[in-house]
C-alpha cells in the first residue's frame, strides 16, 4: 500500500518536472530529456501488462497535451512498456515469465550494466518512436537522427543522474 | 467457447495494447489533418488554464526586461508627439507654392532619453535626486526630467556615470506654466515640505480659477516642451494683499516611489541661451 502511493507519488513529480521544467528545455536547440521516461521505468515490473500498457499511454497522453503534440508520445509509451518486460527477462538472462519483486529495476538491486542498458535501450525506443512519428518525414534524416540521438543521450545521462542521486538502500540477497 | 476464453486471457494485454496504438494514430491522424481541430481543441481547454498560470509564473522573472522594453517603445512614442517640433514657414518657398501645409518646415526641437532614479529625498527643504546616467549617455546640464505621471525636475549636474536633478521639491525649482481652461500662466514653486503639493504663482486674481483644472508647462523656458503635464488645482486661495491668487497644486509626479524618469534634451538649447546671454549683456 504504502509503495503504491510512493510510486503515485513519484509519477506526479516526474510528470510535473516534465511539463513545467523538462519540456522547455533544449539544449543545443534540440536536446530535450525525457524526464518522465523514469517513472514508467520504475513501475513495478510485476503488474499486469495491459495496466502497465494503460500507465504508459495516460502518461503520454498528458505530455502530449502539454506539448501540442497529440498521439506522438501516447504512442512511443505504450510501445516502450510492451517492450519493457522483454528487456527486462532479456538483461536477466532467464525466459522466467514471473518477475518477483526483487526485480525492481533500480540501482541496488542490479548493477550499473543492468540499469544503464535498460534505460538506454527503452529510452532509444522512446525516442525513435515519438520523434520519427513526430516529424512524420525522412527528409533531412540526418538531423533526425541527430535529435534522437542527442534527446536520447541527454535522457539517459539525466535518468541515471537522478537515479543514482536517489539511491535507495535495499538490501541485496545474493 | 473455453478455448476462445483462454485465447482471450492470454492475447488480453496485446488487444489493450493494439487498442491504445490504434486511439494514439487515431489522435496523431486527427492533430496532423488539415483544418481539424476538435480533439486539440478539447484538450487545450483543459490543458490550457494551467499552461496560462504556468507561463504567468514565468512572466513575473522577465517584467525586469520587459519595462526596459515598454520605456525604449514609450521613448520612441514620445518622441513623435507634436510638442517635439516646432514649425517654421519657409518664406522662400510660400511665394512660388501654393499656401498650404508643403511650405512648413516641420524641425525637432526636442529629443528623449532615459533614466532610472537609484536616490531621491523628499522630506528635506532642498530635495534632490541621483539617476544612473550621466555625461557617458549624452546626459548634460538644463535637460528636464519627466517621470511617467508628469514633470519632475531638471538635470542640474552631471558626472560622467551620474547625473544630480532638481525636482520640483526644490525651492530653487521655478517651472513656468499654464493652467488651462482659463489659460494664464504662472510659476509653479515648492516651499512648503509636503512632497504631493506645489504652489502655483503669478496668477492675476481676476482670473476664474476652478478645482480641478490641469496645470502644464508652457514652453517658454527652453527646458520643458509645451503641454506637459504637471498637476491638478488642489486649493484656490484669494490673497489679502496682492493682486495674485494662491493656487496649490498637487503634483501628479509620486515622488516616493519613483523609478524610471525620462530626459528631454532641447537641441536648440545652445543657440537659444547665446541669445539670451546677448539680452543680458545690454
Amino acid at each position: 500500500m504504502n509503495n503504491i502511493i510512493f510510486n503515485i507519488l513519484r509519477f506526479l513529480f516526474l510528470l510535473v518536472a516534465q511539463v513545467a521544467i523538462c519540456q522547455h528545455i533544449s539544449l543545443f536547440g534540440y536536446m530535450t530529456p525525457a524526464l518522465f521516461l523514469l517513472a514508467l521505468f520504475l513501475l513495478p515490473l510485476e503488474l499486469p501488462l495491459s495496466l502497465q500498457y494503460i500507465i504508459g499511454f495516460a502518461t503520454g497522453f498528458v505530455v502530449d497535451a502539454f506539448a501540442h503534440t497529440l498521439g506522438v508520445s501516447s504512442f512511443a509509451c505504450s510501445l516502450t512498456m510492451f517492450i519493457r518486460p522483454h528487456i527486462a527477462r532479456m538483461l536477466n538472462g532467464s525466459n522466467n515469465v514471473k518477475f518477483e519483486n526483487i526485480d525492481r529495476p533500480i540501482p541496488g538491486v542490479k548493477d550499473f550494466r543492468w540499469v544503464f542498458l535498460y534505460t538506454l535501450i527503452l529510452s532509444s525506443i522512446y525516442q525513435i518512436t515519438a520523434i520519427l512519428l513526430e516529424t512524420m518525414t525522412f527528409r533531412n534524416f540526418g538531423h533526425t537522427l541527430l535529435v534522437i540521438f542527442g534527446n536520447t543521450f541527454f535522457t539517459v545521462f539525466v535518468i541515471l543522474c537522478i537515479e543514482y542521486i536517489f539511491h535507495p538502500r535495499v538490501k541485496t540477497e545474493s | 467457447m473455453n478455448n476462445l476464453i483462454e485465447f482471450f486471457k492470454k492475447a488480453f494485454h496485446i488487444i489493450v495494447l493494439a487498442v491504445l496504438l490504434i486511439v494514439s494514430i487515431v489522435m496523431l491522424g486527427k492533430s496532423l489533418a488539415f483544418n481539424d481541430y476538435s480533439l486539440s481543441r478539447v484538450v487545450q481547454s483543459i490543458v490550457g488554464p494551467i499552461q496560462k498560470s504556468g507561463a504567468s509564473m514565468i512572466h513575473r522573472f522577465r517584467l525586469g526586461p520587459e519595462n526596459e522594453q515598454l520605456v525604449k517603445q514609450n521613448i520612441e512614442l514620445m518622441r513623435e508627439r507634436d510638442n517635439m517640433f516646432i514649425e517654421k514657414t519657409d518664406t522662400m518657398l510660400t511665394e512660388m507654392s501654393k499656401p498650404d501645409s508643403t511650405n512648413t518646415k516641420r524641425m525637432r526641437m526636442y529629443d528623449y532619453t532615459y533614466a532610472h532614479v537609484i536616490f531621491r529625498t523628499t522630506d528635506r527643504t532642498f530635495n534632490y535626486m541621483i539617476v544612473d546616467k550621466g555625461s557617458n549617455d549624452g546626459i548634460s546640464r538644463d535637460m528636464a526630467v519627466l517621470s511617467p505621471e508628469g514633470v519632475a525636475g531638471v538635470i542640474t549636474d552631471v558626472s560622467p556615470n551620474f547625473s544630480t536633478v532638481r525636482p520640483i521639491l526644490h525651492p530653487e525649482c521655478r517651472i513656468s506654466a499654464v493652467v488651462t481652461p482659463a489659460n494664464q500662466n504662472g510659476t509653479v514653486i515648492w516651499e512648503g515640505t509636503d512632497p504631493h503639493v506645489a504652489n502655483l504663482e503669478a496668477i492675476p486674481q481676476h482670473s476664474e480659477i476652478n478645482i480641478g483644472d490641469s496645470v502644464f508647462t508652457n514652453g517658454f523656458s527652453n527646458i520643458f516642451p509645451k503641454g506637459l503635464f504637471i498637476g491638478t488645482v488642489k486649493e484656490v486661495q484669494v490673497g489679502n494683499n496682492a493682486s495674485f491668487l494662491t493656487i496649490r497644486v498637487s503634483l501628479a509626479t509620486k515622488y516616493t516611489d519613483i523609478y524610471t524618469v525620462y530626459l528631454v534634451e532641447n537641441l536648440y538649447k545652445a543657440e537659444l541661451d547665446t541669445l539670451k546671454a546677448h539680452f543680458k549683456d545690454e
